[in-house]
């Protein structure tokens, strides 16, 4: 029976990464049918297709190194390698959003009568729903922390306490943050002050919905038995995710909603 | 010099003294050995789950990973099927959606890029 010489993972062919594309083909086109024809249908598709495919090729991902013990430590290195740049990118895509916030309220137009916040607009009292928001995403920096301790000491009825309490925190979040969106005084068509706040605290608000999924699996994971005390990164890559999301936060919550107001 | 492990690059860096003498992660012994049974009253068999552990059942991990690995399942089925039909059915419906979708995409696509007809 051949064996390799060479610590890395040769996967098996698969057929994610084209449906992956194809779903990306859907979703993009789906949305040009929806905003210029008002049909739903290939949106609809390519979001359904989407998720099949995150599904199975994580599904896959999981098979490979719990069930199968494809992730040497030489592979697991290219996946932390993997996240940190992801992250980064992630990073970069809202320093875009931040750039165009300091562009517009840094030196208010006339149009806006040369104030920020613009004539008219009240924004939300930072001391309020905001700061609470901030305690919880920082208290769920915690929480997650104390899970990752959990695990390494192979604590597991602690590590599922902890995970479960990080995550009710985002999902508190979430809801929190819904709220505020619904009862704002303001809309995204308010000028340059409703895009800006509502474009970058709304893909925050996807982060924070990805990231409590990508905990959420975390915990089925560790129900399940998959993680041990000393190999468990798919936890960490979550953890990374959740802290950077709450940073990107406290940023926002700085910037937007306490500078800006 | 001494030396740890830095958890985060997975690697050996320089340390102090104090820190190769109070390794990270070592923990006072604890007995791991329960405390004596006590026969006055009905004894559980160390077998019985406690109420407080029954988090959603046993490991199920090793059976998964025989499933996995096993060489009867040598037969070249690569990962995303190796589970036989609930398997197949997944990869069918996604297969189907996103094959059916590409062409229902063109043929849109096409029918939009037509020039609008006169009403």
């Amino acid at each position: 029976m051949a064996h390799q010489a060479h610590s890395y993972h040769m996967v098996d062919p698969s057929p994610w990464p084209i449906f992956g594309a194809a779903a990306a083909l859907l979703t993009t086109s789906g949305l040009i049918m929806w905003f210029h024809y008002s049909s739903t249908t290939l949106l609809t598709m390519g979001l359904l297709s989407m998720l099949l495919v995150m599904l199975q090729w994580w599904r896959d991902v999981i098979r490979e190194s719990t069930f199968q013990g494809h992730h040497t430590p030489t592979v697991q290195k290219g996946l932390r390698y993997g996240m940190i740049l992801f992250i980064t990118s992630e990073a970069f895509f809202f320093l875009g959003f931040f750039w165009a916030f300091f562009h517009s309220s840094l030196a208010p137009t006339p149009e806006l009568g040369g104030q920020w916040p613009p004539t008219g607009v009240k924004p939300l009292n930072p001391l309020e729903v905001p700061l609470l928001n901030t305690a919880i995403l920082l208290a769920s920096g915690v929480t997650v922390t104390w899970a990752h301790h959990s695990i390494t000491e192979g604590n597991r009825k602690q590590a599922i306490h902890a995970l479960t309490l990080t995550i009710l925190l985002g999902f508190y979040f979430t809801a929190l943050q819904a709220m505020e969106y619904h009862e704002a005084s303001f809309s995204i068509a308010d000028s340059v002050y409703g895009s800006t706040f509502f474009v970058a605290t709304g893909f925050h608000g996807l982060h924070v919905i990805i990231g409590s999924s990508f905990l959420t699996v975390c915990l089925l994971r560790l129900i399940k038995f998959h993680f041990t005390p000393n190999h468990h990164f798919g936890f960490e890559a979550a953890a990374w995710y959740w802290h950077f999301v709450d940073i990107i936060w406290l940023f926002l919550y700085m910037s937007m909603y306490w500078w800006g107001s | 010099m001494y030396y740890k492990f830095n958890g985060f690059t997975q690697r050996l860096v320089g340390a102090a003294a104090s820190t190769a003498y109070n390794p990270q992660g070592l923990k006072p012994i604890v007995s791991t050995e329960s405390p004596a049974l006590v026969f006055g009253t009905t004894t559980k068999l160390a077998s019985d789950l406690p109420a407080t552990d029954s988090f959603l059942g046993k490991n199920q991990v090793p059976d998964l990973q025989k499933l996995f690995q096993s060489d009867s399942k040598a037969d070249g089925l690569p990962v995303h099927l190796k589970r036989g039909v609930p398997d197949k059915l997944l990869y069918r419906t996604t297969m189907a959606l996103t094959i059916g979708g590409t062409i229902y995409c063109l043929v849109a696509l096409y029918m939009a890029s037509q020039p609008r007809s006169q009403k």
